[in-house]
């Protein structure tokens, strides 16, 4: 890591990328991409993974056009393949898809993605698996199954965080399906849980690296805000998903987005 | 070639999972998923020799198919085990998206699949299990006729790198295919050459088309074994019914979604018009039974079907 990266620099230009992303090609998951756009930054922008051999899964897929930003950052392909996402013939998928070059796991079908990361912990114990899961995912089964699981095994070397903006397409999560004190539920299924202001870059960093260091499978629970940096996108599930954003809007958000301080 | 029938009965479970225990000790990539019938599936010796690449994953299929898929990932050859009713049938989109979309080495083997779980009843009794996977892509299909070709499939498919269904039959069954052949993914065996009515299936069904050719002596049956659903081996069959004229489908499943569709398919796509008739249960769960014979007469897949219908197609 570089001695002095300036984090709010990076959070905004990475923001402006993202919004180019979503208003030329045309639709994105720009809520929960914008609530989850710190996390993927502070895993592949600091020094603590080494992806050649450490692994990051997105098992919600749909926040797809955050961590194609996020990968392009890291030049796993060119900036300028961003505008094709979602368009016939592009590599970028709607949902996220291993045949972009930096992703190791195709998902969208959400609750699959922790436990797939489970097996890859159990296969290789000496490396780092980081999970990328939503809080509205949480409410799937499978992630509870997954959890036990890395208790069972007690697979430390397993990071979930959690990307934790409140709602979900259709409300909020209190409304739809609440998940009651999510720190005690995997608190008591045995897991370690760290909770972080989930667009605090340096904090964000600062907890990947204690939970490296944790003899248990570890929950970070990200606070966030949907549509983070624009205003008129903040906690309003209706910006869950767009498609074709009036060129209006854009410049509004553009304009926002110039100024952006976490 | 003509095969015989050879008693007495082998377990196809029990041949299973010695053929895993073999294969585990020159692949130290072999690990087993299980989701709690590992006896089920005799896999005790592989647990006890192997316990670091046996992973249990509880009642929890969804769970154990993703497991399954990261495992892959990590360079792993993966048999998935559990009934068939369970999985694939309960875990099918984590099989579809964790599995066959990322492409990764998962064998998913469903055990007591079709009316052979006689006893259990309808819940257990999978009929649906060969639509669900043939439809994925990605995704190749087989059925072993019996215990000797059950190993034979097993290494083959531990060597493809490939996702794969295998599918098993619960009681012991008697010896049909030839030790002495390869099997060889994408290829159907003739296993009696015959003039009249070519007659194709695939599992330990097939035993009844046996029997029913003993009580047709003036019909001759061609009868093909389709232990590879998918990949489907078109030349051997459209060779056969080019010859006959007469093609019957006979299956332990649904009609929808099964073999006798895709060979219907074929057919018509082909230059051939044969007569056509396609035995398979019809859009119809099963029932308890004692034995899987009762249920195939009930549901007119058992030889007294094959019969009439043989000769009622050589009228």
């Amino acid at each position: 890591m570089p001695t002095q990266i300036d984090f709010n620099k990076l959070s905004r230009d990475l923001r402006l990328d993202l919004l180019e992303m979503v208003y030329r090609s045309g639709s994105g998951h720009i809520g929960g991409s914008l609530s989850s756009l710190d996390i993927f930054a502070s895993v592949y922008h600091s020094d603590i993974f080494n992806f050649k051999k450490d692994h990051f899964i997105l098992s919600a897929g749909h926040l797809a056009c955050a961590f194609y930003t996020v990968l392009a950052s890291k030049k796993y392909f060119p900036k300028s393949e961003l505008v094709t996402y979602g368009n016939f013939g592009s590599i970028l998928q709607g949902h996220i898809s291993a045949h972009v070059p930096g992703v190791e796991y195709s998902s969208g079908s959400l609750g699959q993605g922790l436990s797939f990361a489970a097996g890859l912990a159990i296969a290789q114990p000496q490396n780092s698996v980081v999970c990328l899961t939503s809080d509205g995912e949480q409410q799937e089964g499978q992630i509870w199954e997954a959890v036990m699981f890395a208790n069972k095994y007690k697979l430390k070397n397993l990071i979930n965080i959690i990307d934790c903006n409140g709602l979900q397409i259709d409300g909020t999560i209190d409304q739809i399906m609440p998940l009651t004190n999510l720190s005690d539920k995997y608190t008591q299924f045995g897991w370690s849980v760290i909770s972080v202001d989930g667009h605090n870059l340096p904090e964000l960093i600062k907890t990947l690296k204690q939970a490296k260091q944790s003899s248990k499978p570890v929950c970070i629970i990200a606070k966030t805000i949907l549509g983070k940096g624009i205003s008129f996108m903040e906690n309003n599930f209706k910006y869950h998903d767009i498609k074709n954003l009036p060129e209006s809007d854009y410049l509004l958000a553009k304009n926002e987005l110039q100024n952006y301080h976490p | 070639m003509n095969s015989k029938i050879i008693t007495p009965n082998q377990s196809v479970r029990k041949v299973f999972g010695k053929t895993i225990f073999e294969l585990a000790k020159t692949n130290p990539n072999l690990y087993v998923v299980s989701m709690d019938l590992m006896s089920s599936l005799s896999l005790q010796e592989f647990v006890n020799t192997y316990p670091d690449r046996f992973i249990e994953c509880g009642i929890a299929e969804n769970n154990a198919a993703a497991v399954a898929a990261g495992l892959a990932k990590a360079g792993k050859t993966v048999f998935l085990c559990s009934f068939a009713c369970f999985s694939p049938a309960l875990n099918w989109a984590v099989v579809r998206q964790s599995i066959c979309y990322n492409n990764l080495d998962v064998k998913i083997v469903g055990s007591h699949a079709g009316l052979g779980t006689a006893d259990l009843g309808a819940t257990h009794q999978m009929l649906e299990d060969i639509a669900i996977m043939s439809t994925l892509p990605n995704m190749e299909v087989f059925v072993p006729i019996d215990a000797v070709e059950t190993e034979k499939i097993t290494v083959a498919i531990s060597n493809s790198h490939r996702p794969a269904y295998l599918r098993l039959f619960r009681p012991d069954t008697p010896t049909i295919s030839d030790p002495k052949t390869d099997f060889k993914i994408g290829t159907s065996q003739v296993l009696k050459t015959g003039k009249d009515i070519t007659v194709i299936g695939y599992g330990p069904i097939l035993t009844q088309v046996f029997e029913a050719q003993e009580k047709l002596p003036h019909i001759s049956l061609e009868i093909i074994n389709c232990s590879s659903l998918k990949p489907l081996d078109s030349q051997t069959i459209l060779k056969s019914v080019k010859k006959t004229g007469r093609l019957i489908s006979i299956e332990d499943h649904q009609k929808n979604g099964g073999l006798g569709q895709v060979v219907a398919d074929l057919i018509l796509s082909s230059s051939l018009s044969p007569k056509f008739i396609n035995l398979s249960v019809n859009n119809q769960f099963g029932q308890s039974a004692r034995d899987c014979t009762q249920l195939y007469d009930f549901y007119g897949i058992g030889t007294k079907a094959l019969i009439n219908v043989a000769q009622k197609i050589c009228k």
